[in-house]
């Protein structure tokens, strides 16, 4: 996988991430994946199409989750509910389609699919044939991971 | 409360529209996030919808009619951003108006609208309070 995908997802979720909760996420080693799942309790999946297909998998645990949303509302939040996975699912639409206009830089002209909001833990329903990279960031308010799965 | 200093965009006019504007989500946010039961709270959400989506298109006028007098260059682009807000929110009116309004969906609702509004002013309104300083200062 070309080192531009992973690039131009990090400068959107930092950008985006900086905007919303004032926080800025440290990108931790990258890791190659055999399957498209997660442990952690708040995943979103965006479909993409176009010159590149694939799917990327946002994966955040429930602190985090509920540490963001309370900061972009003021109000506290004690639970994962509509309100909350509605917030997080644009976040992670947001950053999607900021990435996509940074690939855009790189004639790749691409769309995602509205994004889809599992909260537990996440396993794709169709395997990878091929692997994945999986790029962990690290914030004060806890450490997510983006798994990007994309080709031409 | 919702509204942030640094969403301010150096434009004394759109600035207290917006800290207007960030005030009613916020009380919209805190009615459909409060314990009381749902039926009892829902002519104040309807009463809330109804006076947003009214107060989003005039906003959204007014800014625009702004960006004309200053013949900013990205006019159409914060246009379209506009508009598709407008179509985003009008798709959940309908959805109320033909579904009800559900709890579920006016939560949904409520996340979506308070992350797409700060990203809005906090990113692409500001490009306004830059392109007016870059000019010499408040038009």
């Amino acid at each position: 996988m070309k080192s531009e995908y992973i690039n131009s997802f990090y400068k959107a979720t930092k950008d985006v991430l900086r905007l919303l909760v004032d926080i800025e996420p440290q990108r931790g080693d990258l890791k190659v994946v055999n399957c498209f799942a997660s442990n952690k309790d708040a995943n979103v999946e965006l479909g993409v199409k176009g010159d590149l297909k694939g799917k990327i998998l946002f994966s955040f645990p429930q602190n985090m989750t509920l540490e963001m949303v309370k900061i972009m509302s003021g109000m506290e939040m004690d639970k994962i509910d509509n309100f909350a996975s509605s917030a997080l699912g644009e976040i992670a639409n947001i950053i999607g389609g900021n990435a996509l206009t940074l690939l855009s830089e790189y004639n790749y002209t691409c769309d995602i699919d509205p994004p889809q909001i599992y909260i537990g833990n996440y396993e794709s329903a169709s395997a990878l044939n091929e692997k994945a990279l999986q790029m962990p960031l690290v914030t004060p308010i806890g450490e997510f991971d983006i798994t990007i799965f994309l080709k031409e | 409360m919702m509204w942030k200093e640094k969403y301010k965009i150096g434009i004394d006019s759109i600035d207290r529209q917006h800290e207007e504007l960030f005030g009613h989500v916020s009380n919209f946010t805190q009615t459909i996030r409060n314990e009381e039961n749902w039926e009892a709270k829902l002519d104040k959400v309807k009463e809330t919808m109804a006076f947003m989506k009214d107060y989003v298109i005039t906003h959204f006028s007014e800014e625009e009619a702004y960006q004309e007098k200053i013949n900013y260059p990205y006019l159409e682009e914060h246009r379209e951003a506009h508009d598709k807000f407008k179509e985003a929110v009008n798709d959940y009116v309908k959805i109320f108006e033909e579904n009800g309004f559900t709890e579920d969906k006016i939560q949904e609702f409520g996340g979506k609208l308070m992350t797409w509004l700060i990203m809005h002013v906090g990113n692409m309104d500001q490009k306004i309070g830059e392109y007016v300083k870059s000019k010499g200062g408040q038009s």
